[in-house]
């Protein structure tokens, strides 16, 4: 009985610390709130990832999902996965070899080893917002690779869009 | 030395006597002082004196133990709240990704969830309203782990916004952290809950 009064009090504190949390969010970042409530958040979190990018990878081209499969289609671009070996091995872009950031930290791997320093690569990962594909791609840039581009649209996208994928499982 | 001259002690030692009369004989009845008998009636048994001190020592320990564990627990919350508070952009971007509901409240999630663990986080550290803080700790990690659960079950690979001092993806570890981060405040609850109920039966 005295538990059960001891856990209404609580509940009734812990909803008063709640609303007074609520409150403080709201207030504290009202500006974050009023481009939600305009429509406007998704617009400015990809405005603001740009000029991150741009100050961050300076040196990596971008592409988008028409440019990326444009090149897929002319079919003598490699297109390189980013992501992790069980998310590539699920679903990929066809033809696409896997090489995560984790790879790239071994100078003499044989994956680097077998592809021509002047030849077109196109590096992807899984979400518009990752930055996997800039950060491999900004690699491969100081490894000697001289004509990588990093395909901003994510898998998803590509997947979305319907264009072809492949399974390794 | 003839039989009949054994003092008593040897005629029982050789079972010449019966039990009962050689007991009395043995151990005739004292009759004890008015004194005497007061002294041993205001002296406390060993044992009493010394639970007292024991129990106090034990309860201090648990107290320590549990404020310990809420001042770490809160101290994680606080932490992972500021991160959030002072990136609140990256995080709403993090809370978008699980699309769920509306972008308008993704926004809102954005801009109270970190303060709902500042709130908690910084009353456990403080002692005040600890076990509210813990309840509330308890409601919003149980409801990560429902979205985690969602999330999963709909293939999305995509970073949780849960990670405290790395990010984290949403999958099995993620999963983990958040089951025993929930155990952890929810035990703590109980525990206090139950001392609460026991002091103030007392």
């Amino acid at each position: 009985m005295q538990i059960r009064r001891f856990l209404w009090q609580d509940l009734t504190w812990a909803f008063f610390l709640l609303v007074l949390a609520v409150g403080f969010g709201l207030v504290k970042q009202w500006g974050l709130v009023s481009l939600a409530f305009q429509g406007d958040l998704a617009d400015h979190l990809a405005k603001m990832r740009e000029q991150r990018r741009e100050q961050q990878f300076q040196g990596v081209k971008t592409l988008n999902l028409a440019q990326a499969y444009e090149l897929f289609q002319e079919g003598r671009t490699l297109f390189i996965d980013a992501r992790k070996d069980e998310e590539y091995a699920e679903l990929h872009i066809a033809a696409a070899v896997n090489l995560p950031l984790e790879k790239l930290k071994d100078k003499d791997n044989p994956a680097l080893a077998n592809i021509a320093k002047e030849r077109r690569i196109v590096v992807y990962c899984g979400e518009a917002n990752c930055d996997l594909a800039l950060k491999v791609a900004e690699k491969l840039q100081a490894a000697g690779f001289t004509r990588v581009e990093a395909y901003l649209g994510g898998f998803r996208a590509w997947d979305e869009a319907g264009y072809p994928v492949d399974t390794s499982k | 030395m003839a039989s009949g001259q054994w003092p008593v002690k040897t005629k029982v030692c050789l079972g010449l006597l019966p039990g009962p009369l050689a007991y009395e004989e043995l151990f005739p009845k004292v009759e004890l002082g008015v004194e005497r008998k007061q002294s041993l009636s205001n002296r406390k048994p060993k044992t009493e004196n010394r639970k007292p001190s024991t129990q106090k020592s034990e309860k201090g320990l648990n107290w320590l133990l549990l404020r310990g564990l809420g001042i770490v627990l809160g101290s994680l919350f606080f932490y992972a709240g500021l991160q959030k508070h002072y990136h609140a952009y990256e995080f709403a971007e993090a809370v978008l990704a699980y699309r769920l509901g509306p972008i308008w409240l993704a926004g809102v999630a954005a801009a109270v969830l970190p303060w709902v663990e500042l709130t908690a986080g910084g009353l456990l550290i403080a002692g005040f309203k600890r076990r509210s803080s813990l309840l509330l700790l308890s409601l919003l990690i149980a409801s990560f782990l429902v979205v985690m659960g969602v999330t999963m079950a709909r293939g999305l690979k995509i970073d949780c916004g849960c990670g405290l001092f790395f990010q984290a993806q949403v999958g099995p570890l993620a999963i983990l952290q958040d089951a025993v981060l929930l155990a952890w405040a929810g035990g703590l609850y109980w525990w206090e809950l139950r001392a609460g109920a026991v002091a103030s039966s007392q």
